[in-house]
């Protein structure tokens, strides 16, 4: 269970740092096929921004941002975004994740298309990370307990 | 027999008017009523709308200035690809994280004051290092001098700034300054760890970081030497 205390310097500082963190994230996803980083790290670096959240303003203040429903739809789509670009690969008669074939719907060359192919599944891979992530620590910071069930 | 007939019909026809007339009355106070809810109503909804557009004028303006001002100039030196597709795809994620977080920064900050917080800001870093500098020889005299004349101590105290980040500046600078660890801020009290009398005494009993914090946030309830200054500058111009 996680404990609220009031630290203003903590709570001010990630005030500040959270947006900061996200844009990095989201930096690191989108740039994964360039330079170090990708779908893995963006997600984890997103779901830090989030628990830091819940360790600077408390679990329900941080509910009200990204609520547990919200959260799995998060993670459901990820994991759909990676198996449906896997599966239309395989419907345009190539393997599953091979995308070259996505030159056939997109209009670009084969490269660039498997350039876009990687962007995609690594933001299916981010959305579905960082969905995980969040929704552990929630489970473990309210003990597995739906929150109704404390009396909150 | 008929005078009797006539003064009861009469009676009754006089009976007739009064009910008449109170029941015409009871109508009238009644739409008399109901028009004044309406409009108390409609009144309601228009400050409704008022206070909606408001509220909203005020998001638009977080969203633009946290987008504009923070994130995007972030993002491109990030970046380092200037073509189409990265500065759409930075475009997106700015535009998303500024949507998700756009209250989190600029928080009862208004905007005029902006530029004069940076530019003071930007102002104080200077003067900042400096200090850290001094701290830094005093702190080295009093470690590699033989006896280690040391003296360390928590020192409680109260401060006249604020808003939450004057305080956090505070506290930062003093834990960034060596000799002085800022523990804990409660209810406007500090905790300040201290190697010894003379390094809390230079930052802390000088009042001097602390006025050019509050400086810097142009905290209300002072003026300082430099804000007379300022307005000096100004009023010279105008003349």
């Amino acid at each position: 269970m996680i404990i609220t205390y009031e630290d203003i310097i903590i709570r001010t500082l990630t005030r500040v740092l959270a947006p900061f963190l996200q844009i990095y994230a989201l930096y690191v996803l989108a740039h994964g096929h360039y330079s170090p980083g990708g779908g893995f790290q963006g997600g984890v670096m997103l779901g830090a921004s989030m628990i830091l959240m819940v360790i600077a303003f408390g679990l329900d203040t941080t509910l009200k941002r990204l609520s547990e429903k919200a959260d799995t739809i998060l993670f459901v789509v990820g994991l759909l975004l990676y198996s449906g670009v896997g599966v239309l690969c395989l419907a345009l008669g190539g393997n599953y994740l091979d995308y070259g074939k996505l030159a056939e719907i997109l209009p670009v060359t084969i490269a660039k298309a498997r350039s876009l192919g990687i962007l995609f599944i690594e933001t299916g891979v981010a959305l579905g990370v960082m969905g995980i992530m969040v929704s552990l620590f929630y489970d473990i910071s309210t003990g597995g307990l739906p929150p109704a069930r404390e009396g909150r | 027999m008929e005078v009797t007939v006539l003064i009861q019909a009469t009676d009754e026809a006089f009976r007739i008017i009064e009910e008449s007339k109170n029941r015409a009355l009871e109508v009238l106070n009644t739409s008399v009523r109901f028009t004044a809810d309406a409009k108390l109503l409609e009144e309601k909804k228009i400050q409704a709308i008022f206070k909606g557009a408001e509220r909203t004028k005020a998001e638009v303006t977080s969203f633009a200035a946290t987008f504009a001002l923070l994130f995007f100039p972030f993002w491109l030196p990030l970046s380092g690809f200037f073509d189409l597709f990265h500065l759409g795809i930075g475009v997106g994620c700015c535009a998303l994280v500024a949507y998700i977080s756009h209250d989190l920064l600029f928080v009862n900050v208004r905007v005029g004051d902006m530029r004069t917080i940076v530019k003071r800001f930007f102002a104080y870093i200077p003067w900042l290092i400096y200090q850290i500098i001094i701290a830094n020889f005093h702190v080295a005299r009093l470690v590699l001098s033989p006896k280690m004349p040391i003296n360390p101590k928590i020192i409680k105290f109260k401060v006249k700034l604020d808003s939450d980040i004057s305080l956090v500046t505070f506290a930062n600078s003093i834990t960034l300054t060596p000799g002085t660890i800022t523990v804990d801020i409660k209810e406007g009290e500090y905790y300040v760890h201290a190697l010894d009398e003379a390094v809390a005494y230079d930052l802390l009993f000088g009042g001097k970081m602390e006025d050019r914090v509050a400086h810097v946030y142009m905290e209300a309830e002072h003026v300082y030497v430099q804000d007379v200054l300022d307005v000096a500058r100004i009023y010279g111009a105008l003349r």
